[in-house]
This record gives C-alpha cells, sequence and structure tokens, in this order.
C-alpha cells in the first residue's frame, strides 16, 4: 500500500524572517530531516506555492522566499545590484541556520543562484541552473522583457498558455498594477544595462559544486544556446533540454522538471 | 510687463509616414524603421523648418524653442544644441529655448554645461535652458536605466549650474557624476541661463520646478490636469517654499491652430494637428513608461487621476479642443482662451507649437501672421497700459 500524497509531509509554512532589515516573506515545506534546498525564483513569480514547489518538497526541505522586490517582500532603496542580493542571501542562509544547501534557482533567481555559488562556494551542495539569466551569448539576446506587455510576455514564455492559469488575474485594480511596476523596477534595476554580469562565465569557470543545467527545448525568453554554453562553462556541469516545454518548464512540465532535479540532487557524486 | 510671453516652439516632425503606418507600425518611436527617414527629403524639410522660425522671429514671438529627441518621427532633433547652434544664426532678436536637453540620457553632463555656455556666448546671452528628463522611449533607445533617471536628472542639474556659476577649478562629487575638474572654457554670459521645466505633471518634477522657481511648462495637458499641475505648483511654492509664484513662472505648451473663422480653424485642425497624436506621439505604452521612469507613487497617482490620456488615441480633435488640450479657433476665440489662462489661472507664458504633422507652408505663415498681428497685441504691455 502506498502513502497518500495529502500526508502531512505535504503541508507548508508561511512566515517572515528578517534579513538585513528586509521582512522576507518565506514558504517552507517538507521533511526538515531531508536535505535542505533553496528555491529562488525568477522575475514576476514570487509569492507562489504550486506543484513544482510541492514536488521538490516530497524528498527535500524546501525553501521558497520571496526575493526582495517581488512577492510580498519589499527591496529597500539600497539594493540596487546583484552584489547586494549576494550578500543579502548569504544572510538569509544564516538566518535559517543552513550551513550548506542546494540552492535552485530559475531564470532570474538562476543568475542569483550562479552568484551565491561562485561567491559562497562552500555554502552551496548542488547547483540547480533552470533557464538561467546571468551570462550574455552574444547573437542570441534575451528577449526584452521590458518592451511588452504581460499578454506579451505570458505568450513569450509559455508554450502552454494553460500552464499559466496560476498568473493570470481574474480582476485588475490599481494595486495590481502598482505591484507589477515595482517588480518590474527591480527587474530593471538588476537588469536594464547590462542584463547580465559581465564577469559571471569567466567565474562559472571555476566553480566547485556539481552543477545541472535545466532548459526547455522551446525556450523563446532565455535560448537554449544559454544552457549550453553554462554546461560547456561550469566544469563537470550536465544539461537536461526538456522537450515540448520553454521557459517556464516547472509550470509546464513540473513532474518531468521536478525528476530531473531530484535525481540529480539525490545521486551520489 | 507683459501679460504673456509668446514663445514658438518647433517639434520638427517627420511627417512624410506611409500610408500603411496606421496598420504596420505600432510605434513611431524607438522600433519605426529608420528606412522611413528620407535624407534628402529630411534635407529640404529642415531648411523649411528653420525658415518658419527665422519668421517667428521677425514677426515678434518673444522666443523660439527647439528639443531633443531621439529615434522618431515626432521629431527629428537628436541633439538640440546643434539645432540651437544654426538658430544663433538665423534668429536675431528672440530668445532661442533649448527645452530641453535630456540630461540623464547623457553619460557626461559636462558636455551639456559646456555646449549651453558656448550657445549663450554666441547668442549673446539670449539662451533658455530647459532640463528635461527624456521620454521613457529615450530610455530604450539609448538603453539608460530608467530607475536612476531622477537621480541623474537632480545631479546633473547640480553639477550644470555649479558649472556655470561657481569659479572654477572645483570638484564635483556625485553618485552618479564624477569630475575632478570642473573648469568650463567658456562661461555663458547669463547667470545662469534661465532654467525651464517642462513636465507631464508627475509631482516631483512640479516640486522641483518649484523648489527652485523655475518655470514650469504643461505639455500637451488638457484644461483640468493643467489647472491641478499650477494649483500644487503654487500650493508647494506657498506652503513649502514660502514665495508667491509669479505668472512668469507657469508656462503652457499647446499646439494652436487659429484661422480667420472659427469653422476653419476646426477644419484646418481635423486634417492636419491629429497627426500629432495619432501618429507622432503613436507609442506603445511600455515604451512609454518604463519600470522607475516614475517613482511608484507617482505612476499610482497617475493612474488613478487618469493622465495617461495623452496616449488615449481614440479622443477627437474636437474633445482634444474641448478638454483644453488644443487651442483652435479665430482670433477673437483664440484671445479669450488665453485669456483665461492669464486672468483666471494666471500663467504667463504662451509655448505655441504652430507646426503639426502635414499642414503646408501657406497655412503655417497664415497661422503665424494672425498670432503676430491679431493676438499677441492684445497681450502686449503698450495696450494694457492704454486700456487702464
Amino acid at each position: 500500500m502506498t502513502r497518500p500524497e495529502t500526508s502531512a509531509l505535504d503541508e507548508k509554512t508561511e512566515r517572515t524572517v528578517h534579513v538585513q532589515g528586509i521582512a522576507t516573506h518565506i514558504f517552507e515545506a517538507g521533511d526538515s530531516t531531508n536535505p535542505p534546498l533553496v528555491y529562488l525564483h525568477g522575475t514576476f513569480l514570487g509569492n507562489l506555492w504550486l506543484d513544482y514547489h510541492k514536488a521538490l518538497a516530497q524528498h527535500f526541505h524546501v525553501f521558497a522566499p520571496d526575493t526582495p522586490g517581488y512577492g510580498l517582500t519589499e527591496r529597500p532603496d539600497w539594493m540596487r545590484d546583484m552584489s547586494d542580493y549576494i550578500l543579502y542571501f548569504r544572510d538569509l542562509l544564516n538566518v535559517l541556520g543552513l550551513q550548506t544547501t542546494h540552492i535552485v534557482g530559475h531564470s532570474l533567481g538562476g543568475w542569483m543562484a550562479a552568484e551565491i555559488a561562485v561567491w559562497y562556494p562552500e555554502r552551496v551542495n548542488k547547483l540547480i541552473l533552470s533557464n538561467a539569466a546571468g551570462i550574455r551569448v552574444k547573437g542570441a539576446p534575451i528577449a526584452d522583457l521590458f518592451a511588452m506587455n504581460w499578454e506579451e510576455i505570458v505568450a513569450l514564455n509559455f508554450d502552454d498558455p494553460s500552464a499559466a492559469k496560476p498568473l493570470m488575474r481574474t480582476e485588475v485594480n490599481i494595486d495590481h498594477l502598482v505591484q507589477y511596476y515595482k517588480e518590474q523596477m527591480t527587474l530593471a534595476t538588476l537588469a536594464w544595462n547590462p542584463s547580465y554580469d559581465p564577469k559571471l562565465q569567466r567565474r562559472l569557470a571555476q566553480l566547485i559544486c556539481p552543477t545541472l543545467v535545466v532548459w526547455g527545448a522551446n525556450e523563446r525568453v532565455i535560448p537554449p544556446i544559454y544552457g549550453t554554453v553554462l554546461q560547456e562553462t561550469i566544469p563537470n556541469a550536465k544539461l537536461i533540454m526538456l522537450a515540448g516545454t520553454g521557459h517556464m518548464p516547472m509550470f509546464e512540465k513540473h513532474e518531468e522538471w521536478a525528476g530531473v532535479i531530484t535525481q540529480f540532487l539525490q545521486e551520489n557524486v | 510687463m507683459n501679460k504673456l510671453t509668446f514663445h514658438y516652439f518647433h517639434l520638427m516632425p517627420w511627417p512624410h509616414l506611409p500610408e500603411d503606418f496606421d496598420e504596420k507600425y505600432d510605434s513611431a518611436w524607438v522600433t519605426l524603421p529608420n528606412a522611413l527617414y528620407d535624407p534628402v527629403k529630411g534635407h529640404a524639410l529642415y531648411e523649411r523648418y528653420f525658415n518658419e522660425i527665422e519668421r517667428a522671429d521677425r514677426l515678434g514671438w518673444d522666443g523660439v524653442i527647439v528639443n531633443e529627441h531621439h529615434q522618431n518621427a515626432y521629431g527629428t532633433m537628436p541633439s538640440p544644441n546643434i539645432m540651437a547652434a544654426v538658430l544663433t544664426q538665423r534668429v536675431k532678436r528672440a530668445k532661442i529655448g533649448i527645452i530641453g536637453n535630456a540630461l540623464p540620457l547623457h553619460e557626461d553632463p559636462l558636455r551639456v554645461a559646456e555646449e549651453i555656455a558656448m550657445l549663450d556666448v554666441i547668442s549673446g546671452g539670449r539662451i533658455i535652458s530647459g532640463f528635461v528628463r527624456g521620454t521613457g522611449m529615450e530610455y530604450f533607445s539609448y538603453n539608460v536605466n530608467p530607475t536612476t533617471s531622477r537621480e541623474r536628472m537632480d545631479e546633473a542639474h547640480d553639477l550644470i549650474i555649479q558649472a556655470w556659476t561657481r569659479p572654477g577649478p572645483f570638484a564635483f562629487e556625485g553618485e552618479h557624476y564624477r569630475y575632478r575638474y570642473v573648469n568650463i572654457w567658456p562661461r555663458p554670459i547669463q547667470q545662469p541661463p534661465p532654467i525651464w521645466l517642462p513636465g507631464l505633471a508627475s509631482r516631483e518634477t512640479i516640486d522641483f520646478a518649484a523648489a527652485h522657481k523655475y518655470p514650469y511648462m504643461t505639455v500637451f495637458m488638457s484644461m483640468e490636469q493643467r489647472e491641478r499641475a499650477y494649483d500644487l505648483y503654487r500650493r508647494l511654492a506657498e506652503e513649502k517654499y514660502g514665495y508667491e509664484a509669479k505668472p512668469e513662472q507657469l508656462g503652457f505648451c499647446t499646439p494652436v491652430i487659429i484661422a480667420p473663422t472659427d469653422d476653419e480653424a476646426m477644419r484646418i485642425g481635423e486634417k492636419y494637428a491629429m497627426w500629432l497624436f495619432n501618429k507622432g506621439l503613436k507609442v506603445r505604452p511600455e515604451f512609454f513608461l518604463p519600470p522607475g521612469y516614475m517613482s511608484p507613487q507617482s505612476f499610482k497617482g497617475a493612474l488613478q487621476s487618469g493622465i495617461f490620456s495623452v496616449l488615449d488615441r481614440k479622443a477627437t480633435f474636437k474633445e482634444l479642443v474641448e478638454t483644453g488640450v488644443i487651442i483652435a479657433g479665430s482670433p477673437a476665440t483664440i484671445i479669450e482662451k488665453l485669456s483665461y489662462h492669464t486672468e483666471v489661472l494666471h500663467a504667463g507664458m504662451f509655448v505655441s507649437t504652430g507646426h503639426v504633422g502635414e499642414i503646408p507652408d501657406e497655412l503655417v505663415l497664415q497661422q503665424q501672421e494672425l498670432l503676430a498681428k491679431e493676438v499677441m497685441p492684445h497681450f502686449r504691455e503698450q495696450l494694457v497700459a492704454q486700456q487702464l
């Protein structure tokens, strides 16, 4: 007899932790005796607890904070560049009592995850970069999300528009528009110009933690070539291209996406 | 003193857009292919526009004005200081306004300080220097981070004023701009050249203008928005900065269509003026307002007040006239409308955009002459004195 999926392990908790004076909203789930995993979301994807989080929480002690500037975590005005975020995340790990952890980062969160691994290699067990930003591949520009409206962004991000349902609002009020504007400001602060870290690729070549690069084969926001270049740059990195999905594999193929990540994190190196 | 000063603002549009522009292109800015610009026609067009400005000078305008816009069909003056340099040689009497240099777009505002100083010396102290942040679209075209726009504006402003007025050399220590030696040669004649700030009603700009006693010029606003902006300026001047705002601190930039009769003005307006709103200002909303160009607080205020209606291309010419975005009519009607600005709003600077879209030169001439000969005298000192 199999254990029902709706066990107590499925339950998430939601709380606010204070890091560098920033009230940080965070989801936590999974058996605390399992290995810890910090999930760093992409732009506009804060304050979500969805199937892909739950799938990871089946095997890991998952921490999913809202990155400052997204969801329910405010970005203070002094947080102006990636270095502020890296130091913030170092202190977040301290506050959470995580000496070492797996880090899974998607898109903008992937860029942050890669930077954390570069600067604090002793804190990262294994690194997962899913459809990650952070580097530049000449001749293959990342899509200009600033030039697009919400509908265009969704159309570009999702192969299957129905998978975007958790992000769609039935009713939009002024507060929603202001929140979205502020989240765009956070993205602009980090990625208007340049939209990457010119030094990151060189530094990633020195990375020591086992790294899995996961991408959607139909990716139209950060072209698949970025996944290939990351895999070629990071020593011993593995690349998995998921078919039938693009920038949002965790929405469109959550079982597959969580499956390859879980397998990579559980295998002995 | 004159009740109203008159300034002739030329936007220098590229009017020759293709027939299928409306269907084929979603923006006259940033992404409109520059293959649509014909440099040979452009040469003739510049010549015609310069002649028009020269005429405004001869007909008695107090000032002529150019501005800075990038990569668009709305206005073909990416370097306003080049245009002003040309005008120093063609415009003999009027002041020459550059309204303005888009400070945050430039990595080197000291260059702006130098160029304005040169122009002021060349023109014999006739330069009016506007400072603007540039439109949202230009943050795409120049790839400047819009979230630091306001800070760069404030800093560049301080640097330029100091460069003009403070004996050099000195060091300027900003967050965005740093110079070890500020020591411009030549220095401007005017200490400093007058500063104007045009705006679309953001509270920050109005506050900044009021704080420095700089004239605030509303741009293409409805009467309701203009009144609100002036009220805010006056209130800030009085309550926050402790002085009473004068009429010459309040300007309004408005397209003007004038003809011998109201009907004719409406006909001309219907035919030509809407180019400005339907084509020249056709902009993807995302380009118009990049993130951080406004503070979240101003953004919220703008959503609530409906200021984004300038983007509402569904308004008809008649509606724009009714809401006061455009001034149109016979000389008598124009006098009445301008008198409302002087008597009720106590605004003292009228900035007319005379040339719109594809309007033919003979109509531009007619408008210039009607304004100069039949409207301006009503607001001039002598006439006011005679009436008393």
